[in-house]
Parts: structure tokens; C-alpha cells; sequence
């Protein structure tokens, strides 16, 4: 990782690193791809993936449309609603 | 003045066709009220949980398996994180690890030949909602219904090099997606939108140049408009500098024709993606693959072939036929019920699209029973409806679920075989226009033709022509 990608990762994640946190940080990430290099050596053509640390899969349900919810019920804790919308500030784009 | 190349990638958003929500079991149907087809999933609030639309991933596979990508079998959910109003969660629920379609290909024909377009991938994910923004009260309007709605986003490899490849390769991909039912892909109504990444480069260099890409373009023609603008926009700013390109995010205004910076653009970091705890991977065995790809239609272009090979159409009529999924269902079903494939596709291409067109339909909103079309087109062959009764019984068709035959005996359609009384109509009618049978017998022959139009208006066109004109000269020549 570079330095100014993790720059830039600290600021989309609201973090700031002092200059040594950020060279412990990309040396832990160096030695981390070092860690997944040396995996590529592994022989796994005859291993099946692993789907999950768990042995499940994503339960999924039939296309079928159900209404469940009146929209005043909903909008029952909104601050301000108008027409059946939600209001909210301005925005600008 | 240096020779440039366009470089193009698209990325296509096409909704899928599902009842439901991709996460939850809301409505997905277009043009609800505001905000009445929401839950509290939808909504984003705390606690709720995801459960996969299995018909969401079949319609993943199956555009994957029309665009030829190979499967995924271990497909997985991934948060992309932003706020905005219209994303109740502040992420959007997508596929960024382990895409349910990779490594496809689409071909395209255009004045310079066919070419592949490779697809890199095609992923599932959640649309957003819709804001309004209220001048009177400045505040923004939130409606959620189209939050959660089901998308597949098609990725392209940057293969295209101008706007009527483009344009080919969108016109393609739509016909392949309506075809396998995965998407309508109606632009007018934003259920297929496309994203356009552009740059340009000196002919025969392998460097790519600085990239733009216009967000949301969903109408064909602001497409090329848009491309065309900005391919002179690039080259006007490498050649004179009258601007520094930077790779951004733009928006088209078709209006202006011209395209606007929005914001600069984002990469995978600034979405922090990250795996989706709250679904688990969704496993794709060969059951279900194989259970999909039994589903798969024939390609528009070997049905056009078996159209014209086996049932005889022209190449003319085969082309218009297969410009539409519903079309050809419309077609197979009515050939199969008459045995007249040729008349079919002339009542289809004449009569029925300009009854479509009328009604400012498209091709893919047809829900004529082609079953019932063919009863018509026999009662006509067999001579029991005259064809221009059966246009108005087609008309009634287009709106309600009638029997044809019923329908015409019902409302005085079928044709008379009644000689005698066919004579008496003839004879009131020649008594009455004396003039005309004058103007025959001295050798105007069109007389005649005045006279038959009126038997036939008295008749109201239950009479065999042939029939009628037969009679009608006799008693002409008797007069």
C-alpha cells in the first residue's frame, strides 16, 4: 500500500494517523501481502472453497410482492413529511 | 493536427423484472403513489435484515448466460457506503468481490463490420431513491419506492470507439435482455440507464488518456449527442489547452448539449466496500444453473434464421418480427393455431403494429393472445369474416379477451352465404342509382365500382366480394 492511498483511505474513514501510526500501518499491511504471497504457493486445485467460516448460505425467499405496511405508519416518526414524502433539508448538489 | 481515437467503456444499469423488491417483498412495480411501496427494510431502519429475491439472482444468470459470462457459483453481497438522502441505509447494497457474472462477450454490427465487446462483469444490487426538490418550501422530497428495486449493472471493457458503436451495443444488449425477459428496459422510464466512461488518445498509442465519465444518460439519442460533445471537448483541450482534463464525474444536459463537471471521480476506496455480514454467500449449484439455463429463448437472430428458412417469411418480415420478444410470441402462437405463418406475419406487420403505433404502444406492451389472432386469421382464409370486419374485431381484441368467432356471430360479422337475400340488396341498391347503371351500360366501367361499394356498405361487408360482384353484374346487365 502507498502512502498516499492510505492518506486518502484515512480521510474517507474519518481517521487521522500521526506519521509513525502510518508507518507501522503500511509496514503491518507489507508483511500482511508477504503473508498472502507466499499462500499462492499452496497447491489448492483439489480443495473446494470454503463458501463461509460457517457451513450456511444466504437463505432467499420466492418473487412474490406482499404490501405489509401503511405509509402513514411508517412516517409516524418522521420530523416533517409532505404529500406522503419524507421533507428533509435542501440539498445541494 | 494530431489523429485521436476514442476509447469507451459503459457501465448499464438495466432493472430487472421482478413483482418484488431485490431485499424485501415490497412492491417493484413502477408508478405507486409515493412512498407506498416501503417497509421498514426498504427504509433503512435499525434492525431490519435482507433476504435475497431468488428470481433476482435467475435474472443475473440469465443475462449472464445471453452475454455469454461465466457464473459465479459462489456469489457474494458487498456494502458501498455514501450518504444521500435517497439511501436510507447510507449504503447501497452491491456486488463488488465476487460478482454473480464475469468475462463475457457481446457482438455488435455496424457500417464498419461486427466486433466483440468484452463484458467484464455483471452485478446485483439495490437501486436508490427518488428526490423532488420543492422550490416553495426549499426542502428535498423523499420518496423510497424505488429504494431496494432490483438492478443488474452490466460492466463493459473500455472496447467501444464511437457514439454508433454505442449505439449498437446498447441496441444489442436491449434486445438480448428483453428477449430473456430480464429487464424491459425501457429508457423513457429509467429502467435501463447507462453511465459513460470516456477518453481519448493519439491514434496507435496504448495509453490511455484522462477519463470523464457522464452519469445516468438514458435516452439514446443524448447518448451520441453527449459523446460527440465530449470527444470535441477532449480534443479542443489537448490541442489548445483551453482547459486541463481531470478525471471526473459530469452530467449531460441535452438541453445546452453541453456537459457539466459534478464531481471529481470517486474510486473503490472512497466507498470503504466491505462484505455484506448480514447476507451470507449465495451458493449457485448445478441444479439451479442447469434449471436456468433450460429457460434461456433462442437468439433473435437463429429465430430470424428458422423464420425464414423453415416458415417461409422474408428476410423483411422476419427482421421486424424478431424486434421483439413478445412479437415472436405473438407470431408462434397464432402460425401454430392457423397454419399460415406468411398471413400472420403480414397481419402482424401491417395491421397489428399499426394498431400499436396508434395506441402509442411498443412492441414489447403487446398482450394479443396469438392463439386468438389465429382463429381470426382462419375465419378470414375459410371465408366466414370479410377482412375488413375482422380489422375491427382485431381492434376490439387489442382491449378486450373476446372469442373471435363468438364475437362475430354475436355482432352480425360473419359472412352471408344467403344469394337470394344478397340479390335483394343488390336490386334495391341498382334501383336506386340509375345513373351509375346507366353510365355502365354505356361503357364506364368504374361505374361498377360505385355500385359495389354501396351493395357492401348494405351488407356490411358480410358478403364474399367475389360473390357480390358476380351478382351485381348480372343484375346490372338485366336492369
Amino acid at each position: 500500500m502507498e502512502k498516499e492511498y492510505l492518506i486518502k483511505l484515512e480521510k474517507v474513514n474519518e481517521l487521522r494517523l500521526e506519521d509513525a501510526e502510518r508507518e507501522n500501518v503500511l509496514a503491518f499491511f507489507e508483511k500482511r501481502a508477504e503473508d498472502l504471497a507466499s499462500l499462492e504457493e499452496v497447491e489448492t486445485s483439489n480443495i473446494t472453497r470454503m463458501v463461509h467460516v460457517m457451513p450456511i448460505t444466504a437463505g432467499i425467499r420466492e418473487d412474490v410482492a406482499i404490501k405489509k405496511f401503511e405509509r402513514d405508519d411508517l412516517q409516524k416518526g418522521a420530523p416533517e413529511t409532505t404529500d406522503g414524502y419524507w421533507q428533509v433539508p435542501r440539498l445541494v448538489e | 493536427m494530431t489523429k485521436y481515437e476514442t476509447v469507451i467503456g459503459l457501465e448499464v444499469h438495466v432493472e430487472l423484472a421482478t413483482k418484488s423488491k431485490i431485499f424485501c417483498s415490497c412492491s417493484a412495480e413502477f408508478g405507486a403513489e409515493q412512498n407506498e411501496s416501503v417497509c421498514p427494510a426498504c427504509c433503512g431502519m435499525p434492525g431490519m435484515l435482507p433476504i435475497v429475491n431468488k428470481k433476482v439472482v435467475e435474472l443475473g444468470m440469465t443475462a449472464g448466460m445471453m452475454l455469454n459470462c461465466d457464473i459465479n457459483r459462489v456469489t457474494t453481497f458487498d456494502k458501498k457506503n455514501y450518504y444521500y438522502p435517497d439511501l436510507p441505509t447510507s449504503y447501497q447494497t452491491t456486488q463488488l468481490f465476487a460478482p454473480i457474472c464475469v468475462n463475457g462477450t457481446v457482438e455488435i454490427t455496424t457500417s464498419k463490420g461486427t466486433k466483440n465487446v468484452r463484458i467484464k462483469q455483471i452485478h446485483m444490487e439495490e437501486d436508490a431513491g427518488k428526490l423532488v426538490h420543492d422550490d416553495w418550501t426549499d426542502t428535498s422530497l423523499v420518496d423510497f419506492n424505488r429504494t431496494s428495486v432490483p438492478l443488474c449493472e452490466i460492466v463493459s471493457q473500455p472496447d467501444l470507439s464511437s457514439a454508433e458503436e454505442v449505439v449498437a451495443y446498447l441496441e444489442r444488449l436491449r434486445s438480448l435482455l428483453r428477449f430473456a425477459k430480464v429487464s424491459d428496459c425501457r429508457m423513457e422510464q429509467g429502467s435501463m440507464r447507462c453511465d459513460v466512461n470516456l477518453s481519448i488518445r493519439p491514434e496507435g498509442s496504448d495509453k490511455l488518456g484522462v477519463r470523464t465519465e457522464i452519469k445516468n444518460m438514458n435516452s439514446i439519442s443524448a447518448i451520441t449527442r453527449a459523446i460527440e460533445y465530449e470527444v470535441a471537448r477532449h480534443i479542443d483541450a489537448l490541442e489548445t489547452g483551453s482547459e486541463e482534463l481531470v478525471q471526473e464525474t459530469r452530467r449531460w444536459d441535452d438541453i445546452k448539449g453541453k456537459s457539466y463537471a459534478m464531481r471529481n471521480k470517486e474510486t473503490a476506496g472512497d466507498y470503504r466496500y466491505f462484505p455484506d455480514p448480514n447476507i451470507m454467500p449465495i451458493v449457485i449449484d448445478d441444479e439451479w444453473y442447469d434449471s436456468v439455463k433450460k429457460t434461456l429463448p433462442e437468439f433473435p437472430e437463429v429465430k430470424k434464421a428458422r423464420y425464414v428458412d423453415k416458415l417461409g417469411l422474408t428476410e423483411y418480415d422476419a427482421d421486424q418480427l424478431t424486434r421483439s420478444r413478445a412479437l415472436c410470441d405473438c407470431f408462434e402462437s397464432a402460425s401454430a393455431t392457423c397454419g399460415m405463418p406468411k398471413e400472420v406475419a403480414n397481419w402482424l406487420i401491417s395491421d397489428v403494429m399499426k394498431m400499436l403505433n396508434k395506441k402509442s404502444m411498443t412492441f414489447d406492451m403487446l398482450s394479443l393472445d396469438g392463439n386468438k389472432l389465429g382463429q381470426l386469421i382462419k375465419l378470414v382464409e375459410d371465408g366466414k369474416v370479410s377482412r375488413a370486419n375482422a380489422k375491427k374485431i382485431l381492434s376490439i381484441m387489442f382491449d378486450e379477451d373476446i372469442n373471435p368467432e363468438e364475437y362475430a356471430e354475436k355482432n352480425g360479422y360473419i359472412v352471408s352465404n344467403d344469394t337470394d337475400q344478397i340479390a335483394s340488396i343488390i336490386s334495391a341498391v341498382v334501383a336506386g342509382d340509375p345513373k351509375a347503371v346507366a353510365d355502365y351500360k354505356s361503357g364506364k366501367e368504374k361505374a361498377i365500382m360505385s355500385l359495389f361499394g354501396k351493395c357492401m356498405r348494405e351488407l356490411k361487408g358480410n358478403c364474399d366480394p367475389q360473390v357480390l360482384k358476380e351478382l351485381l353484374i348480372d343484375i346490372v346487365n338485366k336492369a
